[in-house]
């Protein structure tokens, strides 16, 4: 059941899913889901409330089984709808961090570390070594014989966390696992288990709905929404090099505008703005969404821009000091608004217009094949 | 600082509200109780004489009754508990980690029980398994020597009370069924292991709790033991204590120590039973219920089903059938033939027959009183006890609980001795006040811990909210607070109405000569062998406490909570 590379201790396994659906009657929660993790590899799963995170992580903990596809993690398939072959969790050798803690409380904390190799019948002498080494890997060796429910919720996960890795598993899996805790601890959580998991050379899926969390800890990070995966990239890239608008969105990398083309020119839709890109930007699509990401925009500091097609006024909501500047919510057609910073305030109810870098703006075509023109 | 703060909320200070309560709940509570143990020690305390301590003490000691008695309260009492836990364990874990097939009927089977009288469900067994009864007219069986046995006693309890381990265990076991067992799973931890390690050692102390209770519940119940038992000679302290008080030469002492007794071991079963429900893991368990993904039953959910509805039938559906049967026929032993069934016995209930009509009349309005009167108690004592934490205010609280632990015939020994001194200048005794207390006294704990768990709910800012939009305390009280723990107020005076409606044994013992009851009457009629009306009025009698206690259930779980 062990596989070569978990009994050396040192690397995490591959985990492949592939063509995974989870449907609980009528209602699809995850459709055809492909997924490969590499060993070691720190995958996060980002995406709103509700859109199948928690699925996916049962599914790869075998907490609950695939209404299609299948699941590898390293040699093993571990489920396949089509054979119904499945291995129950307590046989996939993985580690699992619970958003609740889920910390037995009828046992010590170094009882409740030492009980996945308990399960290995791991002899009592090395088992205190390990329990011992893992409370030391999260800072909490001296509370090991206290009972859980005496623990802050910052020590409580960490406990759990501990509790996860104490066997060396081939896969380790954390659902939203510092959700209940505040926002400093989080910061501080987050870096402390990026670092034992590369420290480790262990493969892990992360869940969350932070983009903070997720850019700290991943390699990469998977874009999951109402059961798809919208793109998976490293953090850099997700954010230089969006795929769809709903990405753009969901990150809030800037301004979706929806616009139709004439003449070469974008006529943005509710009719109040006419942009002039450049040549290459639109590539013969009729209409499609015009991505500004905020480094594209700037407040102008002269009128005039907006004749010219190289602006686009917007309507300020209101500006906020924050201290090193201004973070300013402005409105332009259809309800469509941008949070930006500005080194000045601008008056709430004002309009401004913001000039376009066109070198960095995208064009999503609704009706060419979705490649992703770039300047 | 916190208490600075606390002091100046409702009614300026809840001084106020305790000196209003305190004397009230010393006469109702700390005085008769004073009185039995008085009485243990002072042989002539009755005429208000403290001569002679404990001249009587020794004597009445090591009286054979006394030890034999006292033996069978606790050989009963174990026995249900040993029988319940066999029974309502296995139910409960089994509704609570498994798709139980009709898991929402179960659970509304189990709550009958709550809602028949012990002595109305024994008497219905009495109609069904005696000689000549239901079973053997139905199926040449005859359980008779079976039922009128120790073991027939234990039986009927059982059925009585197993529901209070069944709600506990299920409820337990399925809120740790959800985040804990998975993360056993993923620790590599198989099914059948994760029971005996989590899940079993995590609802120990639900279990054992539940237990404790049953077996207080056990050995305060009266009817079941004095229907079915009394008359082969086996008495438990209580149906002693009631035949020292009926029995001529009336023995007052010795009635004082039996109870002295059997208050010391509930007392010991409740402190027990308090310890494990306080400790810490007990409370972070059940705080927790998670999200359940129950398990599949797959070949065994025939034989479960079965497990459940036999008990089901046992404990719900045979004893009302029985009773429903003996009402609507005119004589037992002429059997369930269709020229035997009549209305006779309802019809003989509507035209007052042996005051029956009074009886209902005086019962539904003795329950209406002790639940206002303990409703209005009840949240006044809660009030000081949640919002100031001194020590008049926890003394308070330990009065208004204490009589969880007192069983009704102690109540009434200690009324009748306490009100029956010669030095009173006016008592309620022999009349229908005396009833009024006893019902008061004992059900006064319900009000209490209901408004107690509704105000702590109620967040001190809510109150001060209201006091700064310019409300006046009592206008916070009437706006605020009472709005919201009413609900929950409401829920525990109907409860105490349902319970003291059908009241029995402090009845038995306190009425006044001439005043009749539903209780009572059943009783009398049992006593006199026409069982026909009897049951009659028992079945009115289930009708309204099972209505009730019902709608009550199903309104406090619509709040999140069972009772
Ligand atoms: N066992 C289940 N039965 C039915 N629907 C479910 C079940 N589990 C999850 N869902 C639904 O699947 C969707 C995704 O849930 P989940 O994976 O928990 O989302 P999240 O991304 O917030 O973790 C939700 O709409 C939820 O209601
Ligand atoms: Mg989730």
């Amino acid at each position: 059941m062990i596989s070569a590379e978990n009994s050396a201790g040192q690397t995490g396994s591959p985990v492949v899913v592939t063509g995974t659906s989870q449907r609980f009657g009528r209602n699809t929660v995850l459709e055809a889901i492909d997924l490969a993790v590499a060993p070691g590899e720190v995958v996060a799963l980002l995406g709103p409330s509700g859109c199948g995170k928690t699925t996916l992580l049962r599914l790869l903990a075998g907490l609950s089984r695939p209404t299609t596809g299948s699941i590898h993690i390293g040699d093993q398939l571990v489920a396949d709808a089509s054979s119904g072959a499945f291995v129950p969790p307590e046989r996939r050798s993985i580690g699992m961090v619970f958003q609740d803690y889920a910390l037995w409380p009828h046992m010590t904390v170094a009882q409740n570390v030492g009980f996945p190799l308990e399960m290995q019948n791991i002899g009592r002498a090395e088992r205190d070594a390990r329990i011992a080494e893992a409370l030391g890997m999260v800072g909490l060796g001296h509370v090991a014989d206290r009972q859980p429910g005496t623990l802050s919720g910052g020590q409580q996960q960490r406990v759990a966390l501990a509790r996860a890795i104490v066997s060396r598993p081939r896969l380790v899996l954390f659902d939203e696992p510092l959700s209940n805790l505040d926002r400093e601890l989080r910061e501080s959580l987050v870096v402390d288990i990026a670092a034992l998991l590369r420290k480790l050379g262990m493969t892990a899926v992360y869940v969350t709905h932070d983009h903070g969390e997720a850019f700290a800890i991943a390699d990469r990070v998977a874009i999951l929404h109402s059961g798809h995966i919208l793109q998976i990239d490293a953090p850099e890239q997700l954010v230089g090099k969006p795929v769809s608008p709903q990405v753009v969105d969901f990150l809030k990398l800037g301004l979706v505008l929806p616009a139709e083309v004439q003449n070469g020119d974008l006529i943005i839709r509710g009719g109040k703005h006419r942009l002039s890109p450049p040549a290459g930007l639109i590539n013969g699509s009729r209409s499609g969404d015009l991505f500004l990401p905020r480094s594209a925009l700037r407040a102008a500091s002269a009128d005039g821009g907006a004749q010219k097609g190289n602006a686009i006024s917007g309507t300020v909501v209101h500006s906020m000091f924050r201290g090193d500047g201004y973070a300013v919510q402005m409105r332009f057609d259809q309800n469509i608004a941008i949070e930006m910073f500005s080194a000045t305030r601008l008056g709430d109810g004002t309009i401004h217009d913001l000039d376009i870098s066109w070198d960095r703006a995208f064009w999503y075509p609704h009706d060419a094949a979705p490649a992703l023109s770039h300047t | 600082m916190r208490l600075t703060h606390l002091k100046s909320r409702v009614f300026g200070s809840g001084g106020m509200i305790f000196a209003a309560v305190a004397p009230v709940l010393t006469i109702l509570v700390a005085f008769p109780l004073l009185f039995v143990v008085l009485q243990a020690i002072f042989p002539d305390i009755a005429r208000g004489i403290f001569a002679n301590p404990f001249s009587r003490f020794v004597e009445t000691l090591f009286d054979k009754h006394l030890i034999a008695w006292t033996l069978n309260t606790l050989m009963l009492g174990g026995s249900v508990v040993l029988v319940s836990s066999l029974v309502a364990v296995p139910l409960g874990i089994l509704r609570g980690l498994f798709r139980v097939p009709f898991a929402g009927l179960w659970d509304v089977v189990f709550l009958v029980p709550f809602t028949i009288p012990p002595y109305i469900a024994a008497l219905g067994w009495i109609m069904a398994l005696q000689p000549r009864g239901y079973l053997e007219q139905i199926t040449g069986l005859n359980f008779g020597g079976f039922l009128f046995s120790f073991w027939g006693v234990v039986f009927v309890m059982t059925l009585n009370v197993f529901p209070v381990v069944y709600f506990a265990v299920s409820r337990m076991v399925s809120s740790i069924g959800g985040r804990y067992l998975e993360a056993a799973r993923v620790a590599g931890c198989p099914p059948m292991r994760s029971f005996w390690r989590i899940t079993l050692p995590l609802t120990t102390p639900a279990i054992a709790a539940s237990l404790l209770l049953v077996f207080a519940m056990s050995i305060e119940e009266f009817g079941t033991p004095a229907a079915l038992a009394a008359r082969s000679g086996f008495l438990v302290l209580v149906t002693g204590i009631e035949q020292r008080l009926s029995d001529y030469p009336i023995d007052l002492p010795g009635a004082s120590l039996l109870s002295v007794i059997l208050v010391l071991i509930a007392m010991a079963a409740f402190v027990l039973q308090h310890r494990i429900v306080s400790r810490r893991d007990f409370q972070t368990v059940s705080g927790k219920p998670g999200a359940n993904r129950a398990a599949e039953l797959g070949v065994w959910r025939i034989p479960v089903v079965m497990f459940f509805a036999i008990i089901g039938f046992l404990g719900a559906v045979m004893p009302i059938l029985s009773v429903v049967l003996t009402a609507s026929t005119r004589t037992i032993s002429g059997g369930l033939t269709a020229d035997n069934f009549s209305t006779e016995n309802f019809a003989e209930i509507f035209a007052n027959s042996g005051g029956a009509m009074e009886a209902l009349g005086t019962s539904l309005s003795l329950g209406l009183g002790a639940a206002v009167i303990t409703g209005i108690l009840g949240t006044m004592t809660a009030y000081v006890v949640v919002r100031q934490r001194t020590v008049s205010s926890r003394i308070l609280d330990f009065l208004t609980l204490m009589p969880n632990t007192i069983p009704g015939v102690v109540v009434a020994v200690g009324l009748i001795l306490a009100w029956n001194q010669p030095w009173l200048p006016v008592t309620p005794y022999n009349t229908i006040g005396v009833l009024v207390l006893a019902y008061c006294c004992l059900l006064l704990p319900y009000p209490v811990r209901y408004a107690n768990a509704a105000l702590r709910q109620v967040s001190v800012s809510l109150e001060d909210a209201a006091r700064v939009a310019g409300a006046g305390g009592i206008k916070v009280f009437f706006r605020i607070l009472m709005p919201l723990i009413f609900p929950s107020i409401l829920a525990a005076m109907l409860l105490v109405f349902a319970v003291a409606a059908r009241e029995l044994v402090a009845t038995i013992l306190l009425a006044p000569i001439g005043t009749k009851t539903v209780a009572l009457f059943i009783w009398r009629q049992f006593e006199q062998g026409s069982v026909g009306m009897g049951m009659a009025m028992s079945v009115m009698a289930i009708a309204i406490t099972m209505t009730i206690p019902v709608a009550v259930a199903i309104w406090a779980r619509k709040q999140g909570r069972l009772f």
